[in-house]
């Protein structure tokens, strides 16, 4: 976890695609759950948010 | 090896596993013996309930996949002139005549055509970029490399809105060359990664020893790598036909009728009061088992096909 | 795996280079991929940035020359506000989760069986592995015929293992089965696709470790859980992501199997925006419709792809 949290502030990318992945399994979870029509409304942005960072990040050092 | 090893699976397990694997491939082979059936009953056999397992062959299915015909009047088919071939004679024995030939050949040849001219592309540039990737640093190596990966994944009626829009401005809609130039798109992120693979696991030696014989690049390619990469080009090349052979989504919403290939036909076989299940059946018989075909000769390279290279064994 | 001839030949200060008439290594390596570049940027991004301009505005290809409007994001909120859409990306999640769920399932148990290399295992998977390379398409429409209810082999299959009569329920009209039918297809074709994938995985997993827990006493069980799962992981998650991405974009084989009915049972998200696109000739709609399945794809093969670079590793 401190290893996690040391690599968030160092800017690594191992801890940050975590984070986007994650971020992107919520959106995609969002856009197809059965629950709240609001869920669904900003799964979208959650899902693109998610991308840009993926793509953001995993040019960061390993 | 020691005559007992704790990782060998027992003789019992062995036989037990060997069962259910065989009861597996039988039900999930089942549909395609059914298939095959079909397409040499006649129409009567092919719909009659319980389903008939045992049945009298006929050639029905696939003189009727490849004919046109129409209904005569009974007096006029009394004075028709005997029927010359055989597969007239069979047309015949329905109270029918052959009209004329059916589209299926112009369709299948159109998924001929464009699957051997979009494989043909994608595996040129292909090993092209997938030498490049293998063998220079080129910048942004791995950004380039998921982009060309990324463009597979994108949903083809997302791409097809705009495609669609793009060819009706070029003039592309519905020709060979637009379906080439498209499938070949689709393709080409196979090739690049699989191709690539394959050249990563020749030896970069060959290719130095050739430089140093006072090869060019370019000659070392051609006359050390190719050779080498052959088994792997022609394995690519039978995923990228496969793929090509089998797309429909594209094929339906981008032809109608001069490049319209076989999948989106297929459907449409009609006869007398709903499908025509046995010609059906025979188109897709025709149309399938080149595949399986391919499936078998590729059994050894399925693996990296399928994840892009990334697992080799 | 360090070479020494390799090794030597990288060492070799490049005299090799200089010597090398013609084209120089960095122009071969521009001329080789640029036109796999072009193509790409022709055939794929140009018209993904056409469709997110498209996307804010009111176009309709059927009718070219009505005055364009810009509508800004109203397309967007207008998908995304919809009690219908969002109902058929629930029956995508349906298609998809249930896919997935008996894919693996099945798929990990027949690897595991196969894995036990009893005579005869490689003649097995080929066969077994056949209908995965099949047409969709192709399959699809066969299929209708096997799911016919007063005809079809299914209900004929059905009524004798069950006795439920054969004309008494319809495997793609209504009733509630056509859901579960395009799960069935889909099994069907694509199970042995993750069976491939795991048995990769379960090939990969090298002997001694298990001897090793042979040695300290580790229950098979034990084992399983602790050694094969663990290792066939990064595999299955290959398979299950690519899986995933591919039926969320499921269109070929379900719409030739139900074309999205009875009513909307089966309408997964790519038949809807079919729909709204070539049918309904709503393309600034489903410009927008189509960006938003793109962006969810994008997400997801971004992290297929890690997971296939993870597999690579091994």
């Amino acid at each position: 976890m401190t290893r996690f949290l040391s690599g968030l502030l160092r800017l690594r990318r191992g801890p940050w695609e975590l984070l986007a992945t994650l971020l992107i399994g919520l959106g995609v979870f969002m856009l197809m759950q059965p629950f709240a029509l609001a869920l669904y409304t900003w799964s979208f942005l959650v899902t693109l948010a998610g991308t840009v960072m993926f793509i953001i990040v995993s040019h960061f050092p390993d | 090896m020691s005559a007992y090893s704790v990782t060998e699976p027992t003789g019992r397990s062995k036989l037990v596993a060997g069962l259910l694997v065989t009861l597996y491939a039988v039900v999930t082979l089942l549909p395609l013996v059914w298939i095959i059936s079909t397409g040499f009953k006649s129409g009567p056999d092919s719909i009659s309930y319980p389903p008939k397992v045992v049945f009298d062959p006929s050639l029905e299915g696939y003189v009727n996949l490849f004919t046109t015909r129409t209904r005569v009047a009974a007096e006029e088919f009394q004075n028709l002139p005997p029927p010359e071939t055989w597969y007239d004679e069979i047309v015949r024995d329905s109270g029918m005549v052959i009209a004329g030939p059916s589209r299926f050949g112009e369709r299948f040849l159109n998924s001929v055509i464009i699957g051997f001219g979009s494989t043909f592309l994608s595996i040129f540039l292909g090993t092209l970029a997938a030498y490049a990737f293998s063998r220079f640093k080129v910048p942004l190596k791995d950004d380039l490399l998921f982009f060309i990966l990324s463009t597979r994944m994108m949903p083809p009626i997302a791409v097809a809105i705009p495609i669609y829009l793009m060819y009706r401005e070029l003039g592309l809609s519905d020709t060979h060359l637009g379906m080439i130039l498209l499938y070949t798109a689709v393709n080409i992120s196979l090739a690049v990664w699989l191709l690539k693979g394959f050249i990563d696991e020749i030896p970069r030696e060959y290719e130095e020893a050739a430089l140093i014989d006072g090869y060019t690049r370019f000659q070392a390619f051609r006359k050390v790598v190719l050779p080498q990469a052959a088994t792997g080009i022609a394995s690519t090349a039978i995923f990228c036909l496969i793929f090509a052979w089998n797309e429909y989504a594209f094929a339906v919403l981008l032809t109608s009728g001069t490049a319209q290939t076989a999948p989106p036909f297929i459907p449409t076989i009609i006869g007398v009061g709903g499908q025509d299940w046995p010609a059906v059946a025979a188109g897709a018989t025709i149309f399938l088992l080149p595949v399986m075909i391919f499936t078998i000769l590729l059994r050894k390279h399925l693996l990296r096909g399928i994840t892009f290279g990334a697992v080799r064994k | 795996m360090p070479d020494p001839i390799a090794a030597v030949a990288r060492a070799t200060p490049d005299p090799i280079a200089r010597k090398v008439r013609g084209l120089s290594d960095r122009a071969i390596a521009w001329l080789f991929v640029a036109p796999t570049i072009f193509l790409l940027l022709a055939i794929n991004i140009f018209p993904l940035i056409w469709t997110v301009r498209l996307s804010f505005t009111n176009y309709r290809a059927n009718r070219p020359n009505e005055e364009v409007e810009w509508v800004g994001l109203r397309n967007y909120v207008r998908i995304l506000t919809d009690d219908g859409i969002w109902a058929n990306m629930q029956t995508t999640a349906h298609f998809l989760f249930w896919t997935l769920f008996f894919q693996v399932l099945i798929g990990f148990t027949l690897a595991w069986l196969i894995n036990r290399k009893f005579k005869g295992n490689d003649l097995l998977t080929t066969l077994i592995v056949l209908p995965m390379m099949l047409s969709p398409a192709v399959v699809g429409n066969f299929w209708t015929f096997l799911y016919q209810p007063q005809i079809g082999l299914v209900n004929y299959v059905v009524e004798l293992v069950t006795g439920t009569p054969a004309s008494s329920f319809s495997m793609l009209g209504p009733g509630g089965y056509a859901p579960w039918s395009i799960v069935i297809v889909d099994t069907w074709m694509w199970t042995p696709f993750v069976m491939l994938i795991c048995l990769a995985g379960l090939r990969s997993i090298p002997d001694y470790i298990y001897e090793a827990a042979e040695i300290d006493r580790a229950s098979k069980w034990r084992q399983f859980w602790t050694i094969t799962i663990p290792m066939v992981l990064p595999f299955l998650m290959l398979a299950v992501l690519f899986r995933g991405i591919e039926n969320f974009k499921m269109f070929d084989m379900v719409v030739l199997l139900t074309g999205g009915g009875p009513g909307n049972e089966t309408l997964l998200a790519s038949i809807d925006l079919k729909r709204e696109a070539f049918e309904k000739w709503r393309t600034g709609y489903s410009s927008a419709y189509a960006i938003i399945l793109f962006v969810t794809v994008f997400g997801l093969a971004s992290i297929y792809v890690k997971a296939l670079n993870k597999v690579k590793e091994r």
